[in-house]
């Protein structure tokens, strides 16, 4: 079976195709300045040379139908035709409390996902675009939405409600969600599967550090809490985002400095984190670059971001009493090596021991980077979010079939 | 929906528009007569975005891409693939008419052609048009980028469609509130605040209290974000001058004869921000200093 995956963004989108009885890409690719005059499709197909195409694009349906005919093109395509895609899989970034796990598309799953616009409304709105444009070109294709909320859902309420009062939870859904779900879910499995113990008996604490970065506290096998809240600017400090900070800075700043809501959104949103920091940039290789070359400022930043999940690990080790292994994952979580140094140099005290020659292994393994005898195993364990969301519509594609067959 | 917006006038206002319309990510043709006047009015949208990025509102990536969508023309003639038209020369009823006769030679038949007019008959406006029918007023508050209100006028001819348009536009484009007037010297905004204005002038020249208090008095008192002295300075007191001057010989009451201290401030060539003095002092940035 063949399933593509789409991640669409409200300008972009982003696609792979899998074949499922090998788990290959088949290729994958984006579609960037979606309603302009010059949108550029760039293709990939392993051992072949990149396919970029400049077109007019105006909408998300003729994205997928231009993406449909890449795949098929008799030249640089993959597929003969079009039916050769049996399923659909959709990254959704907000499922709020409606959706706990990964279902097929119908009629009442658009209005949920159409009624969450508010909770997100940079990514939902795009998502829906991609879920449309798709009905549209393949109009008997079975749909799949996989939300990076949904693994988030089995946190208790004394982890996901905030002490406010709670008619703010009950008018208004002001809750936390957490996201980064798929990727925590997929590396926990991972993990266990590494560790060659249940899943369901062990307490795992995740760190997706990329872009945006999250930690989650998973025991036995499910979301205990994690790091983001309602949106993903609370917990760790990221690349542009502030992570936490007291609810009291946000009105004191916008009256000193006479903001609108907009301008304090995008400061803590874009002006934040690393960047604001270091002064240099929102990418850690070049912050870490730039500390080693003896900027005191960005040795400042990488320090805070670094001390920042140490926080959050020690504080996770304490809701879980106990942990038995600390994953890295995402961007800077896999290829940091400096960065995943300095947050375990401060957690010896419960057993963290390092092995520095593992930690400076490059690879895509997943892979163990403390000692033999580390009371403690930190692994690095390389995520695929893409893969999970095409696993997850597999197996509900192939379920919904067997179910019909047997009538 | 609208994609590609001509600006006619980069004045104050056409500047405020045209960059609010680049930064929603729309192409736009801002037209000037002289390659001077346009140099200009680029620098300060350039400086505005910089303000912006000061209180990060904007990214530096965000700042480039709107700039790239913003493209400076001295003629008409590169207008003729808008959708839309927005008019903002200065409030002159005979340059604006002749702008809308250019147009009509130039762009197809179903753009939708604008005017920022404030106080202008638009229907006389459309009138010069061959098409009235296409002829509307948005009537934009300064700053247009931070203000998501915009007063759209009704003709007397304008058709339901270009009404319905342009409403669309402004609600799911622009992100802002469209209200619905029909054509009236000042329309709601600009009739109800020169008054507030006007008034707040007489109770200066009465000496029944100090700009400072006249000021704190109501942007505390009703929540303004700034009082009605330092608004005027911020729309220009020349600006404030003509609307009411032209509000008055409109509707002859007297409640919209403007007052003496407006007409001596103007002559004096104190008209608020733009000369750096008016009712309060103010810095190159636009910023009060006392």
């Amino acid at each position: 079976m063949n399933i593509l995956v789409i991640n669409a963004g409200s300008s972009s989108l982003k696609y792979q195709l899998y074949n499922m009885k090998t788990e290959d890409v088949l290729a994958k690719g984006r579609v960037e300045r979606i309603g302009m005059d010059s949108s550029i499709l760039t293709h990939e197909v392993e051992n072949q040379p990149e396919v970029r195409e400049v077109s007019e694009i105006l909408d998300h349906t003729t994205a997928i139908k231009k993406v449909l005919d890449m795949l098929t093109h008799r030249k640089f395509g993959v597929l003969r035709n079009i039916q050769d895609i049996q399923a659909v899989g959709h990254r959704v970034v907000h499922g709020g409390e409606s959706f706990s796990e990964s279902v097929l598309v119908d009629q009442n799953v658009k209005l949920e996902i159409r009624k969450l616009f508010d909770l997100a409304p940079l990514h939902n709105p795009a998502h829906m675009m991609g879920i449309v444009a798709v009905e549209a070109n393949l109009p008997n294709v079975p749909q799949a939405v996989v939300f990076d909320t949904a693994f988030h859902q089995s946190m208790p309420p004394s982890s996901y409600l905030y002490a406010i009062p709670t008619v703010l939870y009950r008018k208004h859904q002001i809750r936390r969600y957490g996201f980064h779900g798929t990727s925590h879910d997929y590396v926990s499995k991972r993990a266990a599967e590494f560790l060659g113990r249940p899943l369901e008996k062990l307490k795992l604490i995740s760190c997706h550090i990329g872009n945006g970065a999250s930690c989650a506290a998973i025991l036995h096998g499910k979301s205990y809490d994690t790091s983001m809240g309602m949106t993903p600017l609370e917990g760790l400090m990221m690349g542009t985002r502030s992570g936490d900070l007291d609810p009291a800075v946000v009105p004191f700043a916008i009256n000193k400095e006479d903001l609108t809501l907009n301008e304090v959104n995008s400061m803590l949103n874009k002006h934040s984190g690393l960047l604001a920091i270091s002064g240099i940039s929102s990418d850690m290789r070049e912050v870490v670059e730039a500390m080693n070359d003896g900027n005191d400022k960005a040795k400042l930043a990488f320090e805070m971001y670094a001390y920042r999940i140490r926080k959050y690990i020690g504080s996770y080790v304490a809701a879980m009493d106990g942990v038995d292994a600390i994953l890295f994952t995402a961007g800077v979580g896999e290829n940091s090596a400096p960065l995943r140094e300095a947050v375990c140099r401060g957690l010896t005290f419960f057993g963290v021991h390092l092995d520095a020659d593992r930690n400076a292994v490059r690879s895509s393994e997943t892979r163990r980077i403390t000692t033999d005898d580390s009371g403690v195993s930190v692994l690095v364990v390389p995520t695929n979010e893409e893969l999970l969301i095409a696993r997850d519509t597999y197996r509900l594609v192939k379920d919904k079939t067997a179910v019909e067959s047997r009538f | 929906m609208f994609k590609v917006v001509g600006v006619v006038g980069a004045g104050t206002m056409g500047q405020s528009i045209a960059e609010m319309l680049a930064a929603k990510g729309l192409d736009v043709h801002l037209v000037e007569k002289t390659p001077e006047k346009l140099q200009q009015a680029k620098e300060m949208i350039e400086q505005s975005l910089d303000r912006q990025m000061e209180r990060w509102a904007i990214t530096g990536a965000e700042k480039k891409l709107t700039l790239n969508r913003l493209h400076m023309e001295t003629s008409l003639q590169h207008l003729s693939d808008c959708e839309l038209v927005i008019e903002t020369i200065s409030e002159d009823l005979d340059s604006k008419k002749d702008v809308f006769q250019q147009l009509d030679r130039i762009v197809p038949q179903d753009t939708v052609l604008a005017s920022n007019t404030s106080t202008l008959s638009l229907t006389e406006l459309a009138g010069a048009s061959q098409f009235p029918e296409r002829v509307i007023g948005m009537h934009f508050v300064y700053p247009a980028v931070r203000i998501d209100v915009v007063e759209i006028i009704r003709g007397l001819q304008t058709s339901d469609s270009t009404f319905d348009k342009t409403k669309r536009f402004t609600e799911e484009v622009l992100n802002k509130s469209g209200v619905m007037v029909y054509e009236s010297p000042g329309f709601v905004t600009t009739r109800l605040i020169c008054l507030l204005i006007n008034e707040a002038l007489h109770l200066l020249e009465e000496g029944v209290a100090s700009p400072e208090d006249i000021d704190s008095a109501m942007s505390i008192g009703y929540q303004f974000q700034h009082g009605p002295l330092e608004m005027a300075d911020r729309f220009g007191l020349d600006s404030v001058l003509a609307a009411l001057d032209r509000m008055f010989r409109e509707y002859g009451e007297l409640k919209y004869r403007p007052s003496f201290l407006l007409k001596k401030k103007v002559r004096a060539g104190h008209l608020g921000i733009k000369s750096g003095v008016g009712f309060f002092k103010y810095g190159k940035d636009g910023e009060r200093i006392s």
